[in-house]
């Protein structure tokens, strides 16, 4: 009997460290996966952060620049820089002819007029001399210096020809090459050339969606949420929409694009490509995850304040408002902010609406046309440019640090307003 | 309390039922209360004295498959009545609940909420005067005026039913219904409350439910006995406990069921 005993107590020991052992080897397993991710993507996305420049000796002459004596500074604006730069590039190797001329103008990018112009812009007592300007390399030379090229690869096989990699690396040996920050990569839109493509398009049209779908998703579910919880009868068609409710949410987020496509485009002819649409696409997503959270935090405020404020003469209204829903708001809050990350990382709907687009300028209003980011990882990883790879990368982590940024708001705000009654 | 040697009645019901759904929680309840004395409620769990407890400030309406006939009369006027206004009848009529529930606020915001919903303070001076007499009132004062604007929450559980009680007096409320307002608390704070009732009775009439028979025979006046939703016998207290008419009653006190 005795000896029973042990053996019971022995095997329910060892059941809970085999318990145990499973759960450990699942985290260690969970971490590793995102150890894995992690690297991958700052491994290969780090680079984007640096962007290369060619430093070219530029001579700003007047005549080739069709400039008259003492020029103003319209004049400037309006000078013909093409000749200088094209000039500028040849010279870089004085026995070019002209196919090598050719070469030797695609080793920068085709901003490469529009640097040189700021330049004199910036001190027009260039006119007559000669200086080192900075020039963004072609972004498979950038790749070159970078180190992600395979220069082993036969000629006919690479964008880059023989020819461009013997200027480019006298250039470097010269110290004419320079890796800088890439702040291009947060200031311009997105480009075809993969040197001058950048985020602030789909960045300003994230945002804006976001903005959109919060103030439309958030006083209609949060309302809902609290008539349904508070006031709302309990009979079968309140029990209809609240299964409703829950169905939504687990509608795929494709089917919001096509209702977004087929009634806020067709129907009522609001402009394509653009963040308000696509907010609203996308609060229509979000809906029934704030209205469930909400709902949730609502039942999680104990009765027994309900009653002291009811049992003080309040009504339900005030009792309401006075005590259940500022008691609910943190997890109403931390739910929202759940919902509007997942509506951040949202494709497959705006895609539908059009955001898809390839848009090269900067929104300044939800009304004009823009992309997102995840739109934009989408956009960039079915390019093919070597260039663009590296984008991909750090597109997801400023999409990835955005959303750190957003679920560490939501946890300071739900600590404060917890810390202060705990 | 006798007016020219008459009892006051403050609170009179008739024929009281109340329904959960289909179930029968309370049968034909006629019960009158007295003004300004303690009225104990006693019974075994499930007997209905919450319940009847709750008709008389209508909390019974909270829930939804609650429904309750008969005609409970409070100042010649019947509180179960369509004209009555639910707002204004709480406003008279205070309750203490059986766990301490002070509001996740600051002790003055606790005591002030009554006041400022019922628009009875005209300035901030009044209210922090209708705070210090509530609280005073409650003999919460000595403790806790240093830290009015600490939240009520961080009382200990004797000091957050005082608290409790503080609120509901502040609004002047011609009855507080209480209830089993010790059940969750240590005997020395048990004792602090019960010296509180035979205070409060000077102004206000008290219904308390309660589990303990001995806490009824040291508060009340007067009890009534619940059994299975009836009101078995009801009386002066000195009469119930010592000369009960029931057999019920008699082998409930006696500590024979229950």
């Amino acid at each position: 009997m005795n000896k029973n005993k042990e053996q019971l107590l022995n095997k329910r020991y060892k059941a809970e460290k085999r318990f145990r052992l499973y759960g450990q080897s699942a985290i260690f397993m969970a971490l590793l996966f995102l150890t894995i991710f992690i690297f991958k993507i700052f491994s290969t996305g780090y680079s984007a952060f640096q962007k290369t420049w060619l430093i070219v000796p530029v001579t700003f002459d007047a005549e080739l620049m069709m400039l008259e004596q003492n020029p103003s500074k319209e004049d400037l604006k309006d000078a013909d820089y093409y000749d200088i730069a094209l000039k500028s590039m040849a010279d870089l190797d004085p026995n070019a002819n002209e196919n090598q001329e050719n070469e030797l103008k695609r080793m920068v990018s085709y901003f490469f007029e529009r640097e040189i112009k700021r330049e004199l812009l910036n001190d027009p007592s260039l006119i007559g001399k000669t200086k080192d300007v900075y020039l963004t390399a072609s972004d498979d030379l950038d790749q070159v210096f970078k180190g992600n090229y395979p220069r082993d690869l036969p000629e006919d096989q690479r964008r880059v020809t023989d020819y461009q990699l013997k200027i480019f690396d006298q250039l470097v040996e010269l110290g004419k090459v320079e890796s800088k920050f890439n702040l291009s990569f947060f200031t311009y839109p997105d480009s075809r050339e993969a040197e001058l493509a950048g985020i602030a398009s789909s960045f300003m049209g994230s945002i804006f969606s976001i903005l959109v779908c919060l103030m439309i998703a958030f006083p209609v579910a949060v309302l809902a949420a609290i008539y349904l919880e508070e006031f709302a009868p309990k009979n079968r068609f309140t029990d209809f929409i609240e299964v409703n409710i829950n169905n939504l949410a687990a509608v795929p987020s494709i089917v919001f694009g096509l209702l977004g496509l087929g009634i806020l485009l067709a129907v009522f002819q609001l402009p394509r490509s653009t963040p308000l649409v696509g907010g609203i696409t996308l609060s229509l997503m979000t809906l029934p995850t704030i209205i469930i959270a909400c709902r949730a935090s609502l039942k999680a405020v104990p009765p027994s304040i309900r009653e002291a404020a009811l049992a003080m003469g309040a009504s339900k209204m005030q009792t309401t408002m006075h005590h259940t829903v500022p008691l609910s708001m943190p997890g109403t809050l931390s739910g929202t902010i759940i919902g509007l990350a997942q509506a951040l990382g949202e494709t497959a709907p705006l895609i539908l609406i059009g955001m898809v687009a390839f848009v090269n300028t900067i929104p300044g209003s939800p009304l004009d046309p823009a992309a997102s980011l995840p739109v934009q990882i989408y956009i960039w990883a079915e390019s093919a440019e070597r260039g663009f790879v590296e984008k991909v990368s750090a597109c997801i982590m400023v999409l990835l640090g955005f959303l750190i940024i957003m679920n560490l708001f939501a946890q300071i705000i739900r600590h404060k307003f917890e810390k202060k009654w705990s | 309390m006798k007016k020219n040697g008459v009892k006051m009645i403050k609170i009179n019901s008739k024929n009281v039922d109340v329904f959960y759904g289909k179930k029968q929680a309370l049968f034909n309840i006629n019960l009158d209360i007295e003004e300004n004395q303690v009225t104990a409620l006693i019974g075994p769990s499930g007997c209905g004295k919450s319940t009847f407890l709750r008709c008389l400030n209508r909390m019974n309406d909270v829930i939804d498959i609650c429904r309750v006939k008969g005609q409970i009369i409070i100042n010649d006027f019947d509180i179960n009545d369509k004209s009555c206004d639910v707002v204004r009848l709480r406003e008279k009529i205070g309750m203490v609940f059986q766990k301490p529930n002070p509001f996740p606020k600051t002790i003055y915001e606790n005591i002030s909420y009554g006041p400022t919903i019922h628009g009875m303070a005209q300035s901030k001076n009044e209210m922090d005067e209708i705070v210090e007499t509530s609280l005073k009132k409650a003999a919460l004062w000595e403790e806790v005026k240093d830290r009015l604007h600490e939240p009520g929450t961080g009382l200990s559980g004797g000091q957050q039913q005082r608290l409790c009680i503080a609120r509901a007096i502040s609004v002047k409320p011609e009855v507080i219904l209480m209830d089993e307002p010790c059940s969750a608390l240590d005997p020395i704070a048990t004792a602090q409350i019960e010296e509180l009732i035979d205070e409060l009775k000077k102004d206000h009439t008290i219904i308390i439910v309660t589990h303990s028979m001995a806490q009824a025979a040291r508060v009340s006046q007067n009890t009534g006995f619940f059994h299975l939703g009836e009101l078995i016998e009801h009386g002066s207290t000195d009469k119930i406990f010592k000369n009960p008419e029931n057999k019920k009653t008699q082998d409930y006190i006696t500590g024979r069921f229950g």
